[in-house]
């Protein structure tokens, strides 16, 4: 059955087109700027080689049109016609308290997705834009969304909720959500394959370290924690992002520089975390290749991002009563080799041995904990995408058509 | 490695129908003083590219100075990153020659306006030479409040292309962009007009054809009371400016935002709204003629009603001598 994975972003549309059965990648690529001038559409295709499409794409739903076109085009595409397209699943950002899990599309959920926009005013409505444009374009092929969100609706109350006034709760859902859900589900169960081991029992620790950055506690395979709260600028330092911060510290801030609410909250997003610390970059490999020739803000950084790391590992391995565990993913979780050893160094109390030698080692799935390690810790790599179309596998394979 | 293959991508439309162009993607303003540069960079950061028309190459290296000062005071103040600045910067274009709107969609005549005759004149002029290159459907617009558009369009060969289009320039986050629809305006312009407006992320608000619109009408009028209250000895301008903010809920005092406008530009504002009415309301307060004619015009020269250092900040002694390194 051949799917198609859509990931609408406010001017982009990445997208994946999977034969599942096989799992295995027939095209890739990204629409940018859509909306913006100097638009394009840069296409992958599964021999590797490279196209780019360039025009006005006006909107979402354009962009939308053109990626169906390269498809099913005679010289680029994957399929003869867009009737091989069985499925189409979407990365939603948002689910609120309503998805705990992967659902298919029908109006009263998008009824919900509209209702949720409140809450991700960034990314839900290009979300929604590129499920639109599918029912317009292709109003018989079934739609399945894939929530960042959902993954982590199994925390309890006393996890999600912060201590403010309930009544802010009731009124607005203030609560921490957590994201990167897809990446942290997939992870943590590829983990459990690898070492074939099921579920029960097992206290996994996921950390995915890119460009944004959270951390999952994950018990019975189900998360019971994780480091992003409400928004996405909660818990670790990431790329520009400050991560933790005392909100004392942010209004005295907004005082002292004479800024209102936007600016603040660039200043958080966009000025803050590593590019913020450093003064160097928002890129990790700039950062190392900094501090290797001395520059002492951005040792402080790396100090700084393998210190915040640490912490959520051992309040965790705490709120879980210890850790059988550890995973590191996303771009720098699978590559930098000395934040690992920086983050796991100290941890032996809590039976995490990370053995040197294997450690010496980048974006690939391995064991790279010593053998006495009571922890497995282990690199591997995210696929959010191939997540999102294993879902919309199984939903759709079970939806009866002949009514 | 082989090279990349690039090819246009209208030929991979699904169905036949003609693709919509971007509109807006090129907007042109005359006049990039302090009001056309803040318009340049409103548009400019919402990714449009800016042609700006000046008189002089010396005008538009003094412009391109202060849109990048302004940008990194921007930078200074977390609003804004340098690599978005850098971007910003390559779609600001300055030029002499009317015939670089050929390709802009919407041109917007942000000239200053002096009396309102005379700054009749020279629009109708400006709106002629626009229309002399530009194609027939670009929209012609003028940011004037004092203006009236009907007569500013009267005598051109396509008068159903133009529209007021005031922009806020006083609050620091105005959203607001006030359009007035003149009697030979046609819909489709004013709905491509508020869909430009959403673009560059301001929201619209219809206005009928009238000296001063709303925000200046209103704006000038509490100056003006202001000043009534400071002449009469009612409270100093620093309680007048509290009040007004924490009584009224202002983000700036009547006197602050006068200092912030530009004292000229509000006694000129007055000047136009008293020719117009004939209201001895609008009259300009000689308390603000005075200290016009000390050539103190807010925070631009670093002296209005109050002190302020060259980079708009109020002073903190204000007994102190102000060097103005903008002089």
């Amino acid at each position: 059955m051949k799917i198609l994975v859509l990931n609408c972003g406010s001017s982009s549309i990445k997208f994946e087109f999977f034969s599942m059965g096989e799992e295995t990648v027939l095209s890739k690529g990204i629409v940018e700027k859509v909306g913006m001038k100097g638009s394009f559409l840069r296409l992958e295709k599964n021999d590797g080689s490279k196209v780019n499409f360039t025009g006005d794409v006006l909107d979402h739903k354009i962009g939308v049109e053109y990626i169906l076109g390269v498809l099913s085009s005679e010289k680029h595409g994957a399929v003869k016609s867009l009737n091989e397209i069985k499925a189409v699943g979407h990365r939603v950002v948002h689910g609120g308290e309503d998805f705990s899990g992967s659902v298919f599309i029908n109006d009263e959920v998008i009824e919900v997705l509209e209702k949720n926009v409140e809450l991700a005013p960034l990314h839900n409505p290009a979300n929604l834009k590129g499920i639109y444009a599918l029912q317009e374009l292709l109003p018989d092929v079934p739609q399945v969304a894939v929530f960042d969100t959902a993954f982590h609706q199994t925390m309890k109350p006393e996890v999600f909720m912060y201590g403010i006034p309930y009544a802010l709760y009731t009124k607005y859902k203030i609560r921490r959500y957590g994201f990167h859900g897809t990446s942290h589900r997939y992870v943590s169960a590829r983990a459990l394959e690898i070492l074939n081991k099921k579920p029960e029992g097992l206290k996994i620790i996921s950390c995915h370290l890119g460009n944004g950055a959270s951390i999952a506690a994950i018990k019975d395979g189900k998360s019971v924690d994780t480091s992003m709260g409400f928004t996405p600028v909660e818990g670790l330092i990431m790329g520009t992002r400050s991560g933790d911060l005392d909100i004392g510290a942010l209004t005295y801030i907004m005082r002292k520089e004479e800024i209102g609410i936007e600016t603040t909250s660039i200043l958080v997003n966009k000025f803050s975390g590593m590019l913020g610390i450093t003064g160097v970059s928002s890129d990790m490999r700039e950062i190392e290749e900094k501090a290797g020739k001395g520059n002492e803000r951005a040792k402080l950084g790396l100090e700084m991002y393998a210190y915040r790391v640490k912490k959520y590992i051992g309040s965790y391995a705490a709120a879980m009563g210890g850790v059988d565990i550890l995973i590191f993913t996303g771009g720098i979780g699978e590559n930098a080799i000395d934040l690992r050893k920086e983050i796991c160094k100290e941890l032996e109390f809590a039976g995490i041995n990370l053995d040197i030698d294997k450690n010496n080692t980048r974006g690939k799935e391995t064991i790279i904990s010593s053998e006495e390690s009571r922890c497995k810790i282990m690199i591997v790599p995210t696929n959010e995408e191939l997540v999102i179309a294993q879902d919309t596998f199984e939903i759709v394979k079970d939806i009866n058509y002949s009514d | 490695m082989s090279e990349i293959l690039t090819e246009p991508i209208e030929n991979y439309a699904l169905s036949k129908n003609a693709r919509p162009h971007m509109k807006f993607s090129k907007v042109g303003i005359v006049g990039c003083g302090s009001t056309g540069q803040r318009i340049a960079l409103m548009i400019a950061s919402r990714g449009i590219e800016v042609v700006f028309l000046e008189i002089s190459q010396d005008k538009i290296d003094e412009a391109y100075e202060e849109l990048e000062e302004q940008l990194d005071e921007k930078i200074n103040h977390w609003g804004l990153t340098e690599s978005e600045k850098t971007l910003i910067l390559s779609r600001l274009y300055g030029t002499l020659d009317y015939a670089d709107f050929a390709a802009c969609d919407l041109v917007i005549d942000a000239i200053l306006s002096k009396t309102r005759e005379f700054s009749k004149d020279i629009r109708q002029g400006v709106f002629k030479n626009i229309e002399e290159h530009v194609k027939p459907d670009t929209i012609i617009a003028t940011n004037s409040t004092s203006s009236v558009i009907t007569e500013l369009s009267a005598e051109l060969k396509y008068r159903d292309r133009c529209v007021s289009l005031h922009f806020s320039t006083t609050a620091p986050d105005a959203t607001i962009v006030e359009i007035v629809r003149g009697l030979y305006t046609k819909e489709e312009v004013c709905v491509n007009v508020r869909k430009f407006a959403k673009l560059i992320n301001k929201i619209p608000v219809p206005v009928e054809e009238s000296p001063g619109l709303v925000s200046v009408r209103l704006g000038v009028s509490l100056i003006s009371e202001a000043c009534n209250l400071l002449m009469e000895g009612v409270a100093t301008k620093e309680d007048i400016d509290f009040v007004s903010r924490k009584g009224i809920g202002m983000s700036l005092g009547p006197l602050e935002m006068a200092d912030k406008i530009g004292l000229q530009r509000v006694v000129r504002w007055m000047d136009n709204l008293y020719n117009e009415f004939g209201d001895r309301k609008y009259k300009p307060s000689p308390i603000i003629k005075k200290i016009v004619r000390a050539k103190h015009y807010g925070r631009q020269t670093c002296e209005g009603f109050y002190k302020y250092d060259g980079l708009g900040y109020k002073l903190k002694d204000q007994s102190k001598e102000v060097q103005c390194p903008n002089d």
